[in-house]
């Protein structure tokens, strides 16, 4: 029996985690460590509404001290977790104590890559609520922002800024942002909704030097060009918080690797969320997922099975970005497909697009049709082979698909 | 307990083929949902981040908001897993007629957490 779960993290995986356990009458010790001195909270604000001020601090937090209190959870803010001790099941902290459990659940989440060679004093990364506060006081009328990275935390803080006042200019090393995720078509469509907003985007671009004087930043590009700026937001990826599983003989592979049960090589030994590659069995892949919903579905899962109930993990991703007055949207997986399949209007920035491999949907992402994207999880879990004619039909309700 | 105020919204006919629809009675933009033969009716602003739940989707029961896919049981408001709910109106059908009470009442999320 389970007396005992010390999860190794307190970002969302970690508070979803700790919840389930209680909702699920868990009655032994539950022990977070954290890093970051701050109680659980959400990042999606970080990059819109917070960064934009519209959003306090308070309204971002997922785990309260006071709720934690109530539900007898023990919170160790700052407080980094030194190593994973698999066999052991045990952690052991900073100052060299160690601390055992029945079970451990790592969710230690990532942090940003940086850009070699891009250093100094108006270089900004986005992760925390720290990194949020110091980028806020940088977005103001007439400033001029540098965004290196059209990824999804990159084209947001493009749209806040320039939401904020801001000029913006962004540049992006593939030759249309996101593209490795939505393919060559959408991520026109991304570029194109960019460019039609304000921002100047620089595609199939790259950082070659970085310097600073007075008070200026500047960027020399692959091409040549010089591009002056006030500050210089790097967002090119996340690389995950592995480094205390080093030497423990867990199975690691750009993240910890764990199975549909959210298990990872050491028995009684979990991981969850940004900082896990797990097996999904709809896809028959290994697949790491930086996303909101799944930190919260993992961070679930992983409570269910520590608790022996065997639950796998198959509900296909799903994520959203609220980008320049849009709500983009994306579920499933697809790194290749032969056809895509589009409802609505790509030009207009309303429509939703239909990824299928050989017949089965696999993927959906749309622009502002959060409710068909929805429906396209649904056939996604179902491994639907959907009529394309259907599919494109606008005076079709897709659920008749279901 | 005060005595109800029963507006006419719209024809069950209407709802019934479109499977929602948006009315507004005064300042009150509500959004009509009929599940499985039932007629529910909800705040259309989402409690979100004020996204249209009439234009999101029906699934599995629930009202699926378009922002963020928040899945509200639409004769609670309650939204599966968050702790803000969403304000619901007392519907009556009669006569092929909807009509709601514009007072939105909000449930206590409590049980929610
Ligand atoms: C700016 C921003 C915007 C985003 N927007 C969206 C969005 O619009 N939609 C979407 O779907 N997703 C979005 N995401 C992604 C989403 O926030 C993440 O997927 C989610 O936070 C992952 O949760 P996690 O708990 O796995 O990791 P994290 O939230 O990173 O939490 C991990 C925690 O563990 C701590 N930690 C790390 N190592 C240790 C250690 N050794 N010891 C102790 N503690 C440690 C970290 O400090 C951190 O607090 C966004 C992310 C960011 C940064
Ligand atoms: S606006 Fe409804 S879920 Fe976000």
């Amino acid at each position: 029996m389970i007396r005992s779960v010390i999860v190794a993290g307190a970002g969302q995986t970690a508070a979803v985690a700790a919840r389930t356990l209680r909702r699920r009458g868990f009655e032994g010790d539950v022990l977070l460590i954290g890093e970051e001195h701050v109680a659980p909270y959400q990042r999606p604000p970080l990059s819109k509404e917070y960064l934009a001020g519209e959003q306090s601090g308070g309204e971002l937090c997922l785990l309260s001290e006071e709720w934690c209190g109530d539900n007898d959870v023990e919170l160790r803010l700052g407080t980094r977790v030194a190593a994973v001790r698999g066999a052991e099941r045990a952690v052991e902290l900073a100052d060299g104590a160690v601390l055992r459990a029945d079970a451990l659940l790592v969710a230690t989440g990532g942090r940003p890559r940086r850009l070699p060679g891009v250093e100094g004093e108006r270089v900004r990364y986005l992760r925390t609520v720290a990194d949020a506060d110091r980028l806020r006081a940088d977005i103001r009328p007439g400033a001029h922002v540098i965004v290196v990275g059209a990824g999804f935390i990159g084209s947001e803080v493009a749209s806040t800024a320039l939401a904020g006042g801001a000029r913006v200019t962004v540049v992006e090393r593939a030759d249309h942002p996101l593209a490795h995720v939505l393919g060559a078509r959408m991520g026109a469509a991304c570029a194109a909704l960019q460019r039609a907003s304000g921002v100047d985007l620089r595609t199939g671009e790259t950082v070659r030097e970085y310097a600073e004087s007075g008070g200026h930043a500047a960027v020399l590009t692959g091409s040549g060009r010089v591009i002056e700026g006030d500050v210089v937001v790097v967002g090119v990826g996340m690389i995950p918080n592995v480094e205390p599983l080093a030497g423990s003989g867990i199975e690691l592979d750009d993240g910890v690797v764990v199975d549909e049960y959210c298990r990872t090589s050491a028995p009684g030994v979990y991981a969850a969320g940004d900082v896990a590659r797990h097996y999904h069995p709809l896809f028959d892949q290994r697949i790491r997922v930086e996303h909101f919903d799944h930190a919260s579905g993992h961070g679930m899962a992983a409570a269910k099975n520590i608790l022996g109930q065997r639950v796998p993990y198959t509900s296909p991703h799903w994520f959203w970005s609220d980008q320049f007055g849009r709500n983009l949207q994306y579920a499933g997986h697809a790194r290749e497909w032969d056809e895509i399949v589009v409802r609505g209007r790509v030009e207009e920035f309303d429509f939703v697009a239909f990824y299928l491999d050989k017949g089965v949907l696999r993927a959906a992402f749309g622009m502002d049709r959060g409710g068909e994207v929805a429906v396209a999880r649904s056939l996604v879990a179902a491994r639907a082979v959907p009529d394309p004619a259907v599919l494109r039909d606008e005076d079709t309700d897709l659920t008749e698909l279901l | 307990m005060t005595a109800r105020e029963w507006v006419e919204v719209a024809a069950l006919r209407d709802l019934a083929r479109r499977g929602r629809t948006l009315v507004t009675v005064g300042d009150e933009r509500i959004g009509l949902f009929m599940i499985d033969g039932t007629v529910y009716a909800l705040r259309d602003v989402c409690v979100h981040k004020q996204r249209s739940l009439t234009k999101g989707t029906i699934l599995r029961g629930r009202v699926i908001c378009p922002g963020h896919q928040w899945a509200f049981d639409p004769a609670t408001g309650r939204a599966d897993g968050q702790d803000r709910c969403q304000p619901t109106y007392e519907v009556r059908v009669e006569d092929g007629a909807v009509f709601v009470d514009p007072r939105p009442r909000t449930l206590a999320a409590e049980e929610n957490r």
